[in-house]
């Protein structure tokens, strides 16, 4: 940790009114101004907390350490803030590398994979989405569906569908091969729709 | 093998479509805890601002605060955390709706959010 005592730091004021705020309140933090590090949690918690929740739902035992992670690691690298984008971006980007970390992490140990080998069956087919009546039906039995399903296979499909990963991405980052992602994820999908067709 | 195809391009809608959760705000006690874990961290490479500065910037000090700054003798006792040894902290830690209420304090605003 670099942040030297109550020194200015340099931070750049390219960005907009609202980025220079947060670059103000960011150089405060730096300065160990301690009512203006209550001020950057009072801002972001409630964000950051909001997105570990969702990539880690339903492991809500695992969301507040994360979560406070995730702002000591934003104090350690605040000097890198450079105050041309928003903070909370900024801050989110820890977030996401942190859950990227926990998924890395589990899918990483031994098994994780292959045990979870299961044969699905002969399985219906997912209902066509121009039968579903609202949007909000969708939102709550996908995440019925996700809560349920073993965690390996929910943090597999959150990776790839909701974060973006590449079967590849993951591959490397877990140490596994592509094509054991790539089984991974079609055990998942099935699992996935199995349970939502039978649930 | 084509159902495998399909069912990747219907996750793929289904992330398109869907939003994990409603929007929770964070527990208080959680907000206090990493503020609290913050200064701390803070303090580990060097004394906190000093609390005539931090008011000098517009901040209001809380009633403990004031206290210290006024009968400090030295910057350095300024500019401890004194939140460390504050009942307040105690409080907003372990409850989340914790009765505290002065203003200027840390903790207060915390649990306001």
């Amino acid at each position: 940790m670099s942040a030297a005592g109550n020194q200015q730091p340099d931070i750049q004021l390219e960005g907009s009114p609202a980025d220079e705020k947060d670059a103000k309140l960011a150089a405060a933090v730096l300065r160990k101004d301690r009512k203006a590090t209550a001020e950057f949690v009072t801002r972001f918690a409630n964000g950051i907390y909001a997105y570990v929740l969702s990539r880690l739902l339903p492991r809500n035992d695992l969301v507040d350490d994360l979560v406070q992670e995730v702002f000591l690691a934003a104090w350690e690298n605040l000097e890198q803030y450079r105050g041309t984008s928003p903070l909370q971006a900024w801050l989110m980007g820890i977030a996401r590398h942190k859950v990227e970390d926990h998924y890395r992490a589990r899918l990483r140990s031994p098994g994780a994979i292959d045990d979870l080998d299961g044969d699905s069956g002969a399985l219906a087919s997912f209902p066509e989405f121009e039968e579903m009546l609202e949007q909000e039906q969708i939102r709550k039995n996908t995440w019925r569906v996700m809560s349920s399903l073993p965690e390996q296979y929910r943090m597999a499909l959150i990776w790839r569908y909701w974060e973006k990963a590449s079967a590849r991405d993951m591959a490397a980052k877990t140490g596994k091969t592509e094509k054991a992602i790539e089984r991974l994820l079609a055990r998942a999908r099935a699992e996935f729709r199995q349970r939502w067709n039978h649930g | 093998m084509a159902r495998d195809f399909r069912d990747d391009e219907l996750m793929e809608r289904i992330a398109e479509t869907t939003e994990p959760e409603e929007r929770r705000t964070a527990p208080s006690c959680l907000k206090a805890k990493i503020y609290s874990a913050l200064t701390l961290r803070q303090a580990e490479t060097g004394p906190l601002m000093g609390l005539t500065e931090v008011k000098a910037a517009g901040s209001r000090l809380c009633v403990f605060e004031e206290l210290v700054r006024i009968g400090s003798v030295s910057e350095r006792i300024e500019s401890l955390n004194i939140c460390r040894v504050c009942h307040a902290r105690v409080l907003a830690e372990h409850l989340e709706h914790p009765p505290i209420y002065w203003k200027g304090c840390a903790y207060v605003q915390l649990k306001k959010t």
